[in-house]
């Protein structure tokens, strides 16, 4: 990896604005499905409001409603009954405003790097000029540090490579709301770590304007990155359990951020909520006597 | 990576290839073998590969003449089947390619139309024959026709599967960014599609080929099956057996042009 992913630390300090308006507002959401047997409810009675600049995870088991609340909020589900505001109006469908990471990163497999996120600004932000737009592409490229890897197809890239092309695609559009979908899902724990970073010193170059909402099942990666992390019951008809603050100051530090009491405060209560059990009863394992 | 090891892996590739020639000399040879114990069995009533490959190489040496109707070239004959056989697939694909995409793209589409290809697949291309004959009023342009309706089913069902199996993952990408629909065409679908239609081009094109044969038996005149048919009236086996030999070479060829093709486009992530 050509990256500085030894800093473990984000750059520069940021003085973050007192007060950020709401920007994403969801009220009483269901989502429900068809299917033979009959309805089928994926999410139901949420209620949150997330405001500008703010990093928020959801975090929950497999099959509770992440994705589909998280689809709800890019205008890929609608709402059964509710409904999702960005910035007071309605979604009623994908919007350039907010730019998606997707789970398997998405890169299309027969264009090289450059071509996926040149396509995806293109029809993102059609008023500018092609010189423009090639600009954004390379100055998202090098912001990624793979300019020089610009002309490779996908399959000749890393998972962290085709992650930061997503990213980097995602931001290019420049959105007010990013949404990344279990974005760090396929990759190792050492790649992982170096891309929270890459994340969060895109988002503070970006002067922490961005609202990122995050899907994840990792406690200590929703613990690093986010304001807020937003628990999920067990689907189905999953609703929110609780919502926990970190008060974590920034820039954070992943070495040391595991010292902060504040940290082992959440953690504890977030592993408290997810997991029923934390350690192996030992008269429950099965040996013959 | 050193310049030993490019050597090597160069000789081990000429090794490879050399190994799959001698296999294929080898073959060649047993069936060789076989058709002469055949040949000395039917006392020559069957000729054998050595009569055969004398009026083979007479038939490749001097392709391109035309002394009337019964007197032509295999050159030409051949060159007027493969007009013909590339007219009708033409046609055939200008037609189904559309349909194919069509056919996956929309559920309506596929449920009005899908029935009623499964029974006009199975039906022998053939038997379009007499439709062609009235319809156009010519044995030519009905072998055309013939070749046309060969081509459609192959194409046709493989371009829809296509369609219909674009990865929800592509499809949400151009969802997110915007894509406007001739992006969505041309960056997505045509690109994810591509080798799908190329396998149905590549059977359609395989079928047409055995058909032409057939098809000009019916229809007389030029062309390879003509040839065939023709040659069997004038009572030289060796004459067919170097047209199935020739049929069998050019099939070979258009249909690994085609492969190489479908190589060309396929792309995994």
């Amino acid at each position: 990896m050509t990256t500085d992913t030894n800093l473990l630390t984000e750059m520069e300090e940021i003085k973050t604005p007192v007060k950020q308006p709401t920007i994403i507002e969801i009220k009483d959401l269901k989502i429900s499905f068809k299917t033979p047997k009959g309805e089928y409810v994926a999410v139901k009675d949420i209620n949150l409001s997330i405001k500008k600049g703010e990093i928020v995870s959801l975090i929950g088991h497999s099959g509770c409603g992440k994705s589909t609340l998280m689809n709800a909020i890019s205008g890929m589900q609608m709402p059964s009954s509710g409904e999702v505001t960005m910035n007071g109006k309605k979604i009623t469908g994908a919007g350039p405003d907010r730019g998606i990471v997707f789970q398997n990163y998405s890169l299309l497999p027969w264009m090289n790097v450059y071509k996926n996120i040149y396509e995806a600004v293109d029809s993102a932000l059609k008023d500018k000029t092609t010189a423009e737009k090639k600009e954004i592409v390379e100055k998202n490229l090098k912001m990624v540090h793979l300019y020089e890897h610009k002309d490779k197809l996908p399959k000749q890239l890393s998972g962290g490579m085709k992650q930061r092309v997503a990213i980097a695609r995602a931001f290019a559009i420049n959105p007010s709301v990013l949404l990344l979908d279990e974005p760090f899902g396929a990759l190792d724990a050492l790649t992982k770590g170096s891309m929270h970073i890459e994340l969060l010193k895109l988002w503070n170059l970006d002067n922490r304007n961005k609202t990122i909402i995050m899907v994840t099942h990792d406690i200590e990666e929703a613990i690093f990155l986010s304001d807020r992390v937003v628990v999920m019951n067990n689907g189905p008809a999953a609703t929110i359990k609780s919502i926990e603050n970190v008060n974590i100051a920034r820039p954070r530090n992943k070495r040391t951020i595991v010292d902060i009491p504040a940290y082992k405060e959440v953690r504890e209560k977030l592993l408290t909520q997810l997991m029923v059990k934390s350690s192996i009863d030992d008269e429950t394992v099965g040996f013959e006597e | 990576m050193n310049s030993n090891s490019i050597t090597s892996k160069i000789s081990h590739a000429v090794f490879y290839r050399l190994g799959r020639f001698f296999y294929f000399l080898c073959g060649f040879g047993i069936m060789l073998m076989l058709w002469y114990l055949i040949s000395l069995t039917t006392k020559g009533e069957m000729p054998g590969p050595f009569q055969t490959m004398n009026v083979f190489f007479d038939l490749v040496l001097h392709p391109f003449y035309d002394y009337g109707p019964n007197e032509k070239g295999i050159g030409n004959q051949l060159v007027s089947s493969l007009i013909r056989v590339s007219q009708g697939f033409l046609m055939g694909s200008v037609l189904a390619i559309p349909i194919g995409i069509l056919m996956g793209s929309s559920k309506m589409a596929m449920n009005l139309l899908n029935p009623m290809i499964q029974i006009l697949k199975p039906v022998s291309p053939l038997a379009w024959f007499p439709i062609g004959l009235v319809a156009f009023q010519s044995a030519q342009t009905s072998t055309v026709f013939v070749i046309f309706i060969t081509s459609l089913w192959p194409t046709l069902i493989n371009t829809a599967f296509g369609v219909s199996t674009i990865p929800s993952d592509h499809k949400n990408v151009a969802k997110a960014f915007g894509f406007s629909t001739y992006k969505y065409v041309t960056k997505i679908l045509i690109p994810y599609t591509l080798p799908h239609i190329i396998t149905g081009l590549r059977l359609s094109i395989g079928i047409a080929w055995m058909v032409i044969v057939a098809a000009e038996m019916l229809s007389g005149g030029i062309g390879i099956g003509f040839f065939v048919w023709d040659s069997w009236n004038a009572l030289s086996l060796e004459k067919v057996f170097s047209a199935i030999l020739i049929i069998g070479l050019v099939g070979f060829v258009l249909d690994k042009s085609f492969k190489s093709l479908q190589t060309r486009f396929t792309y995994d992530n």
